[in-house]
């Protein structure tokens, strides 16, 4: 397992402060994510309409780990800042580009792309941390070089963050996929990766 | 074994195989090697969806058509 040095905005003081990047979603970050993330997305749902639950309150990370875990074709990444665990990511290699200029070429797919509960505005303000999806970003942008896929990426966004993934990083919007519950699809092409690279 | 040791094998192709394996390495944008490795992340991802009882099915854009692809 690899870690790397990464900074996340302490919201309340403005100061970046140092987080970590692990390249591994361990039993510890599972162990925190049950015990400190969940807890907290629970609470959110409690008594609300299934429409106003945050979109990604499902998603059980500990049943998706004994999945992915054994195969060579999934990356999974943790930040954690000050010993809590601030977001998690699953990304897979083995996907194709459908942007024409890169079509059918090898892409990491982020599968899963999910930010503490504390650190989304819904949840608290100011929310505790920000950047954590940046970093994540980055880190699926990293992973696509290093398999020589010259930093191609894609993914299938939830409503809440397409606007991230969209203004922010840069992908390309390539519509509403059916066969992704209708989640609208978008794609980084090498040349936006390079930029997002030399400006995150 | 650490991910980043690496164990050295010899592959040996015939002409037919090794002329497939070039021609998806430039479709791909891969190294010979990098698409060696992609397919074995393939199968083994494929393997294991099967073996969870799912099937792989390819949908033809236009007409909405799905085959079935049997794995051995």
């Amino acid at each position: 397992m690899q870690e790397s040095r990464v900074y996340l905005k302490e919201m309340a003081t403005g100061q970046l402060v140092e987080a970590s990047l692990l390249d591994e979603i361990t039993d510890r970050h599972l162990a925190m994510w049950i015990d400190t993330w969940q807890p907290v997305m629970e609470e959110r749902c409690r008594g609300r309409k299934p429409g106003d639950r945050p979109e990604d309150h499902h998603w059980d990370w500990k049943l998706k780990a004994d999945g992915w875990r054994p195969l060579l074709g999934y990356h999974s990444f943790a930040i954690t800042c000050n010993g809590e665990l601030q977001g998690l990511m699953l990304a897979c290699d083995f996907k194709s580009a459908r942007i024409p200029a890169q079509f059918g070429k090898p892409i990491v797919h982020v599968e899963f792309l999910a930010t503490a509960p504390w650190n989304r505005p819904e949840f608290q303000t100011p929310k505790r941390y920000s950047g954590a999806g940046t970093v994540m970003v980055a880190a699926a942008v990293e992973l696509s070089w290093q398999l020589g896929y010259r930093g191609r990426i894609g993914l299938h966004s939830l409503g809440d963050a397409e606007e991230f993934y969209r203004d922010k990083c840069g992908m390309t919007e390539l519509g509403n996929d059916a066969a992704y519950q209708g989640l609208m699809y978008y794609e980084m092409t090498e040349k936006k990766a390079e930029y997002f690279r030399q400006t995150h | 074994m650490e991910d980043n040791e690496k164990r050295t094998m010899t592959l040996n192709l015939t002409p037919r195989e090794m002329a497939v394996l070039e021609e998806l390495a430039a479709k791909k944008d891969l190294s010979k090697t990098g698409v060696m490795r992609l397919a074995l992340r393939l199968l083994q991802a494929v393997d294991a969806k099967i073996r969870m009882g799912q099937k792989m099915m390819f949908e033809d854009e236009k007409t909405k058509e799905k085959s079935e692809m049997v794995l051995i």
